[in-house]
Order: structure tokens, then C-alpha cells, then sequence
């Protein structure tokens, strides 16, 4: 009993007289500037992202010996990036970039149509190309502001491009290696928060 | 929304510098018996000590080596998003870190051994929690400005990914030795109890979009990144099931780890003091060399390979026949059959963060009369006090091995002893991210109860939101000084 009289009483002079002083002293000369946690509602994240999409090649060996009359090429992809639920909630813009290049000797037709789940068509890209000499196109497709509807993207499930030969199936061209290739890719801006 | 503001609050509070473990106030203060936690072979005066038990020990720690709140949070008129940008994207680099550290001792006693005296045992226990996460720059650029735009052709380092947390509880039992009047060394057992820990800290790799070959742009990834965790999965578990159990349940959890139940390791602290001459005395310290095996409650994620991708490609003729209609879901596949993330459970060892101090002290002032009982160092072999000295100068080098590198502080300090209950020491303490770092600490003596209080970066409470670190420790002691 002494001895824990010893101990307290000495603890409660020093928690009255030392700590009370020295909390005192540390919260009136402790300050801080008004700061506002809300802000962070008004963070902005908008990230662009980039990738290719769609590289297509095709000689002119192909395109000639097509069995069908003018389309040498016809291929539906399931294309299911867009409409990805985190892409599209996201999705505030895009654009989607073509290069078409044709050393054959021929005018080509290059469609790429979007397509939802069922299959409709919901927009489509079509590319006249000259045949050659000609320089190499490029095309840019703004979606969102001032641009295309951003819901052709966001309700995009397949992809269909069709080939199509608009010239002769017989002549070759003169370049080496004639060939005619198609190359895409997106850049989009998402929000992220 | 709440939860993003919390993560970013949390990192921003909850962190502290990479020189937030060093105690250079305590360090060498041996009037206070938690001096012996960070030099085992400090000089002893006491015939014996005991921590008030749960408040003898409490040390927190908080900063950040780059941006603080105030920089973002300040009620300034500037856009939030603007001050995200130029400050913590643009402003921090790969080499600041947020971090946090707190000790709690559960209890701490120590005794002078009654056929050996020169011997003061000292055993314990405490808490300690302490995290690390450097800031991932170009993980940070990649989520804000994305690899488009600008950053075609920028490299984004993955190993910009560095940070590492335990919590861990310590049992402990220490040897401190008087060799001769000028020597004195000690060493500390310690053993490990861990309750979780977590790893990331050698990652490497690259994320890069450039100028395709074929197509527009070539994506590819280079990774060999790791986290290593253990004793996380059994914590989620707990708070991600729907019961009315979970607190009940936490607390069983941390009860078994706490009391040697989860993965456990062994270590030790050594130190010295020894005096050049009756004025001049150099003490050295290192601390927490040693390691915890993590095999229990193991959860390890890893993300290793290397990819290249230009999109769907279609060359024809050849692939008129061999491709199928998901197209694009193949290259998904592919990519991460190339770049797998997997999980396992394997064991891993984790090394405790080892701490290092050195001092050079001068003791100036000498007090006459100084065969008291005091708080003051005890010869025991002539059974009087040591010179007492009124005022001590000196300086102090802080090291400690953090996942990138070495990191070390500097500090300078002026030690006053107002007769026998009080004590101040003052330091100045420098490093490369701070030179304003003044502490002050008080230790009081009444009768056999000591209290002591140790604050860091004063000048910080000027306006603690825009502080870089505020550490605070203090702790109650009884102490009896001899038989009287």
C-alpha cells in the first residue's frame, strides 16, 4: 500500500502539473492551415489509352484467285474490347486510326462494319483505295465530342471487314511484292475518376 | 469514392520518411530505460525498472519524404486535379516513399543481477507496425496520363513498385554488461511473432507502346514482379465474411499471432558505450538483425514474362483457313499465357529493417557533490556515482537498411540536466529530406516514477498539415535506483 502510494502520488503530479502544461503548450503553439478533404471529389483522372487493333495484308496473288467475283475477303470477328463493361462506363472518347496502303494494280474497297451482339450493324467504315501509284492513306475516326456516337463503340460485340476487288483479276502490278495492307488502331480517353 | 479517399488519405497520413525509425532522441538518453531498446549496451544506472504496463513504451511516427497534405489539400482556390498533376505526379520522385511506424510496449522490466551487478537484465515485449511504399512514378504517370498521346514511346519502369509492411509483436530478453569502468556492452534476444507482413520490393520490368513495325503502335511488357504476403488472406477473410463474428473474430486472430501463434523469427540488437575519456564517450548500436519465416497463411501473386502485340493480324493467304472468329480474344490469351499471373502459397523469409547508431558525446559541467541518489550512473564497484554532468554535446549517425538502399541521418544534440528529476535533450537532425528537423525531449523524475515525452520536427507544428514528419514518444517508468 506504501508503496503504491509511493508511485501514484508522484504520477498524478507529474500528469497534472507536467503533462497538463506540456499539452497545453503544444496544442497553442500546434497550428494548421484550413485544409478541405472534399477536393478530392473534384479529382479528375483521364488516362489515353493506346493500341493497335487490326493489321490486315493481303498479295495481289490472293486478291486475283478469289473465287468470288469482286470480294476476296470476308471475315467477322468477335470483337468484344469496346463494350467491356469497365471500358464502356468509361469510354468518354476515341479515336481510331486507319492506314491503308495498296501496291497492286488494282482499285480496292476496304469495309469495316461494327456490329452488336445480334448482329445488326451499327456503323461502317468504307475505304476506296486507288490502285498504285498511290499514297498511303490515313484516316482518322473521332467518336464522342464532335465526333460519332460514342454508343457505336460501346455496343460493339464483332467486327466484320470485307475485301473487295474493284478492278480486273488478271493484271499484276509492276511493284515488287504488291500487296495491299490495312492498319488500325485506337486511342481513347477513359475517366478513371 | 470513399473508398479512393480513404486510400489516398491513408497514404498520405499514414506514412512517415525514410528516417522515420530513427530515435535520436532517445537514443543515449540513459536516464530514460528505453534508451536500452536502442542501444543494449548503454549506460545503466538503475538497480532495477519497470514499465507501466501498455504506456511505458508509445512511439508514432508520421510524414512523407514528397508531398504533404497541406501541398494537396490546402484550401488554396487551386483546381484539386492541377495540384495532383504538378505536385504528386510531376513533383515526387521514384525515391520518396510514404511510411508509417508505431511501437507500443506491452510491458518492460529490468534488473540488476544480484551476484553479478555489473549485469542488468532487461526483458519485454512490444507492438510494432511499420510500412513502407516508395512512390511508383511511372505506375502513377501510366493511371493518369495512359500510355497514349505524349507517351508513345515512354518506358513505364514496373519496378517503380517497391513497399513492404509488417506488424509484428516482439518478445524480447537483453544483457547489458559494465566490462570496466570505460566499457560497456550489451546484446538482446529477440523473437518474432508475426501477425502479417507483406513484400514487394524487387520488381522490374517495362511497359512501353512505341511505333509498330507492321501495324500502328507495338505494346510490349517485360515483368518480373512479386508480392509476397503472409498472414494478409486470413484478415481479409475474417473482414470480407458476413457475420456478426468479425471483431470477435480479428481479435482471436491477433490474440493466437500475437502470442507466438503465426510465423515467428529470431533476431538480435548489440551495442556498446565506451569512454575515451572521463568526459568523452562513443556509443554504437545495431538493431533488429535478424528474419521471420513466413510459412503460415502464405499468399504470394507474381506477374512474370515478357509480350509484344500489334493487334489482330491477318496475313493472307496464310491465314485464310487457320484463324477463327476470336481473333481478338486469342490475343488476350496469348498475351497472358506470355505474361502469367499466378498465385502461390510458398514460404519466404523476410528480414527484418536493420537499424544502425553511432554517437560521440561530451559532458561538460560537472556537478559537485554528486554521491546521491540520483538518475545518474552508478559505479557500482565503489558503490558512488560516476561524475555527474550537467550538460552533454554531441553528435549522432543514423543508419537503416530500407528496400532501396541505406538511409541515414545525421544529428547534432545539446543534453541539460536541471538537477536530478529533469532532463532536456535537443537535437538538430539532417538528412536529404529534411533540414529543419528540431526535437526536444523532457524526462522527469518524481520520486521513483519517471515520465518522459519526445517530440521530433517541432517546427512542423507551425503547421503540422504541411509537416513532412511529426513523431511523438513517451512512456511512464518506476524506477529504483538502489537499495534506499
Amino acid at each position: 500500500m506504501f508503496l503504491l502510494q509511493n508511485v501514484f502520488e508522484p504520477m498524478k503530479r507529474l500528469l497534472v502539473r507536467h503533462i497538463l502544461a506540456a499539452t497545453i503548450l503544444a496544442m497553442s503553439l500546434s497550428c494548421s492551415e484550413e485544409q478541405d478533404f472534399d477536393q478530392f471529389d473534384d479529382l479528375s483522372i483521364t488516362p489515353t489509352v493506346a493500341s493497335s487493333l487490326l493489321y490486315l495484308e493481303s498479295d495481289e496473288e490472293f486478291i486475283n484467285d478469289a473465287s468470288v467475283a469482286t470480294t476476296f475477303y470476308s471475315q467477322t470477328f468477335n470483337f468484344d474490347a469496346f463494350s467491356e463493361q469497365f471500358v464502356a462506363e468509361r469510354l468518354l472518347e476515341g479515336t481510331i486510326f486507319y492506314e491503308l496502303e495498296n501496291t497492286t494494280s488494282k482499285r480496292l474497297n476496304i469495309a469495316i462494319e461494327f456490329l452488336d451482339e445480334a448482329g445488326n450493324v451499327l456503323d461502317t467504315e468504307i475505304f476506296n483505295i486507288d490502285p498504285e501509284p498511290t499514297p498511303t492513306q490515313s484516316i482518322a475516326i473521332v467518336y464522342g465530342s464532335g465526333g460519332k456516337s460514342l454508343d457505336i463503340l460501346t455496343t460493339t460485340s464483332a467486327l466484320r471487314v470485307i475485301g473487295s476487288n474493284l478492278g480486273d483479276s488478271t493484271s499484276v502490278s509492276n511493284q515488287q511484292d504488291p500487296k495491299v495492307i490495312v492498319r488500325s488502331a485506337a486511342e481513347f480517353l477513359f475517366r478513371l475518376k | 469514392m470513399r473508398l479512393g479517399r480513404i486510400f489516398i488519405l491513408t497514404t498520405i497520413f499514414g506514412v512517415t520518411s525514410l528516417w522515420s525509425q530513427n530515435k535520436q532522441l532517445l537514443y543515449d538518453f540513459y536516464e530514460i530505460p528505453q534508451s536500452l531498446m536502442v542501444n543494449p549496451g548503454v549506460k545503466t544506472s538503475e538497480k532495477w525498472h519497470t514499465g507501466i504496463p501498455f504506456i511505458s513504451g508509445l512511439a508514432f511516427q508520421v510524414g512523407t519524404s514528397g508531398v504533404t497534405v497541406n501541398d494537396l489539400f490546402a484550401n488554396d482556390g487551386v483546381d484539386f486535379t492541377t495540384k495532383v498533376r504538378e505536385r504528386l505526379i510531376d513533383g515526387m520522385r521514384r525515391k520518396d516513399d510514404f511510411s508509417t511506424t508505431s511501437q507500443i510496449e506491452g510491458f518492460n522490466i529490468g534488473f540488476r543481477g544480484k551476484n553479478r551487478p555489473d549485469d542488468y537484465y532487461s526483458f519485454g515485449i512490444y507492438g510494432e507496425t511499420d510500412i513502407i511504399v516508395y512512390w511508383p512514378k511511372d505506375l502513377a504517370i501510366l493511371a493518369f496520363e495512359g500510355n497514349g498521346g505524349d507517351n508513345i514511346g515512354r518506358s513505364f519502369d514496373l519496378g517503380d513498385l517497391s513497399l513492404r509492411g509488417e506488424m509484428v509483436n516482439v518478445f524480447h530478453f537483453g544483457i547489458n554488461r559494465k566490462m570496466s569502468n570505460t566499457l560497456t556492452v550489451g546484446a538482446r534476444a529477440k523473437v518474432y511473432s508475426s501477425i502479417f507482413q507483406f513484400q514487394s520490393t524487387k520488381n522490374s520490368g517495362s511497359f512501353r507502346t512505341t511505333q509498330g513495325q507492321d501495324n500502328i503502335f507495338n505494346t510490349s511488357i517485360v515483368a518480373d514482379m512479386q508480392l509476397q504476403t503472409s498472414g494478409v488472406e486470413g484478415i481479409v477473410d475474417i473482414l470480407e465474411e458476413d457475420t456478426s463474428t468479425t471483431q470477435k473474430d480479428l481479435t482471436s486472430l491477433f490474440a493466437k499471432r500475437v502470442l507466438l501463434g503465426g510465423n515467428l523469427g529470431l533476431g538480435f540488437d548489440a551495442g556498446f558505450s565506451y569512454k575515451l575519456n572521463p568526459q568523452t564517450t562513443i556509443t554504437g548500436s545495431v538493431l533488429d538483425v535478424g528474419f521471420i519465416y513466413n510459412s503460415k497463411d502464405v499468399k504470394n501473386y507474381t506477374l512474370r514474362g515478357n509480350a509484344s502485340n500489334e493487334g489482330i493480324t491477318v496475313i493472307l493467304p496464310e491465314d485464310i483457313t487457320s484463324l477463327g472468329n476470336d481473333l481478338w480474344q486469342d490475343l488476350i490469351d496469348d498475351i497472358e499465357e506470355s505474361v502469367p499471373y499466378e498465385e502461390n502459397d510458398s514460404g519466404y523469409i523476410s528480414f527484418r529493417p536493420v537499424k544502425a547508431y553511432g554517437s560521440i558525446r561530451y559532458d561538460f559541467g560537472q556537478d559537485e557533490g554528486s554521491n546521491k541518489d540520483c538518475a545518474c550512473p552508478v559505479n557500482i564497484s565503489s558503490g558512488q556515482n560516476d561524475d555527474f554532468y550537467r550538460n552533454s554535446v554531441g553528435g549522432q549517425l543514423f543508419m537503416m537498411k530500407r528496400p532501396r538502399g541505406v538511409q541515414a541521418a545525421l544529428t547534432g544534440f545539446y543534453q541539460k540536466r536541471l538537477g536530478r528529476t529533469m532532463s532536456l535533450k535537443a537535437t538538430y537532425t539532417a538528412d536529404k529530406y529534411s533540414l529543419t528537423n528540431i526535437g526536444l525531449g523532457l524526462n522527469l523524475q518524481a520520486g521513483p516514477v519517471n515520465f518522459y515525452i519526445l517530440g521530433d520536427n517541432l517546427l512542423g507544428y507551425r503547421n503540422i498539415a504541411d509537416s513532412h514528419y511529426a513523431s511523438l514518444q513517451f512512456g511512464f517508468n518506476i524506477i529504483s535506483w538502489n537499495d534506499n
